[in-house]
């Protein structure tokens, strides 16, 4: 299984232990991770606040590169799939709106043509690798960790785009099983963390992520489980914040599923990585050293 | 009204009925009195352009899609958000936050740009470099849309 993996901004340049636990599980499972040369940002939504058309054309510039390398993309960021998914949907889908972006992307030599698919890594994990696969890969389960899944908004919604393609939050929730752990019912599970306020309307995102911490704390979880780079950073400072601005304490831990399944595939994170996290994931460690 | 609606992401504003389940579903209207989805969608249809394009009200929006979901008549609120951000943005109406990160976009190809300490990172954990982005392609696109203009003005 060959993918053009897109990384997009987010993940290099905060969470790049993200990155390294997908590079580490990729060839494990028969995933191989081609880079996009010369991919742009995917245009996210603060983008597409600006401009319409500029979000088109530089989305489609990226989706162009993959076609080019006849592969379809990989990405791990939600906000990189919606723009990338949407995109790559209406082309498809609207030939007088492609045969505009097409204009633009004339000048820098691109021509959407409409032979790609994109995907998430959950989906990929799920679909192509396959879960009795993920499965057998476990090595050292989590028997009995409490997780409270956070797929992010842009894996499930709007349905429209979604369904018919794949389950995001059922795929999410037994991947969270494969890897032995349990992932527990919480009020407002589907809900936004906050983060697509962040920087713009900061007292918002806390009060929104707020909301999504006390259903998981009422729930008594162990841990908050992640796929979006922007769920993990306003989960895990979000809590920080929250502690000095509204003197609520949660500590939560908050790992990507990818970090999650390394470890079950019996592959230890490096001390770079568990540093990397605002609350400490020791205790996460230390339920795995005691099994 | 028109304005809106004959916008690619706009057009939503014309199957609402008020019902208000957008409302009823939205995290954001849930912390903050003034966003109220419903309402938000009243004004464009009763014509109150300048309220509506010139204040805070687009910018409460986590374009979570939730009412996307809801709307039982495919109103698509959180998509004429975008619809509403890009005639406000046109008006110099655009917070500082999205300012900066489509600067940084014009400028590196990239919303967000790494730290040195991060790239130094990257190397040393084996990760390898950064991967390369055409700032020129991208450059080439943004003075085509007129993005450039739009973000660039007065300064």
């Amino acid at each position: 299984m060959k993918y053009a993996f897109f990384l997009g901004c987010l993940i290099p340049a905060r969470t790049p232990n993200y990155e390294n636990s997908v590079r580490k599980i990729a060839p494990e499972l028969g995933i191989e991770l081609v880079e996009m040369e010369g991919a742009n940002c995917c245009a996210p939504f603060s983008i597409q606040s600006v401009d319409y058309a500029s979000w088109l054309a530089l989305a489609a510039r990226n989706l162009c590169i993959a076609e080019e390398m006849g592969l379809d993309v990989l990405t791990l960021c939600n906000d990189c799939y919606e723009s990338l998914l949407m995109t790559n949907t209406i082309l498809k889908e609207n030939k007088e709106t492609r045969n505009k972006v097409n204009e633009i992307l004339a000048d820098v030599g691109s021509k959407f043509k409409g032979k790609i698919n994109v995907k998430n890594f959950i989906d990929v994990l799920h679909e192509d690798v396959g879960l009795e696969k993920v499965k057998n890969a476990v090595k050292e389960p989590f028997n009995g960790l409490k997780v409270a899944v956070q797929p992010g908004c842009h894996l499930t919604k709007p349905k429209r785009i979604h369904f018919g393609q794949w389950m995001g939050m059922t795929a999410l929730e037994e991947l969270v099983e494969a890897t032995g752990a349990k992932s527990i019912a919480y009020e407002r599970k589907e809900a936004c963390c906050g983060g697509p306020l962040r920087g713009v309307n900061d007292e918002v995102a806390m009060q929104v992520a707020k909301q999504k911490l006390d259903g998981m704390k009422v729930a008594g979880v162990d841990c908050i489980v992640t796929v979006c780079p922007f769920c993990y950073l306003e989960l895990d400072m979000g809590q920080l914040e929250i502690k000095r601005h509204l003197k609520e304490e949660y500590d939560l831990p908050v790992l990507h599923f990818a970090d999650l399944l390394r470890m079950a595939m019996g592959m230890k994170l490096e001390n770079w990585e568990i540093k990397a996290h605002r609350i400490p994931i020791t205790k996460i460690l230390k339920i795995k050293e005691e099994k | 009204m028109n304005e809106v609606a004959n916008t690619p992401r706009g057009r939503g504003v014309l199957a609402c009925i008020q019902c208000g389940r957008c409302t009823s579903s939205c995290l954001v209207a849930r912390a903050v009195e003034e966003h109220n989805p419903r309402k938000l969608m009243e004004m464009i249809i009763l014509g109150l352009r300048s309220e509506v394009i010139a204040g805070p009200l687009p910018w409460h929006c986590l374009s979570c899609f939730t009412c996307l979901d809801r709307c039982p008549q495919g109103g698509d609120v959180g998509e004429v958000v975008f619809a509403i951000r890009n005639l406000a943005v046109r008006e110099g109406n655009i917070p500082k936050g999205i300012l900066d990160q489509a600067r940084s976009l014009f400028e590196t190809g990239r919303v967000v740009t790494p730290s040195r300490t991060a790239l130094i990172q990257r190397e040393k954990y084996g990760l390898g470099k950064e991967p390369m982005v055409d700032v020129e392609a991208v450059q080439k696109i943004l003075r085509k849309t007129s993005f450039d203009k739009l973000i660039y003005r007065g300064s």
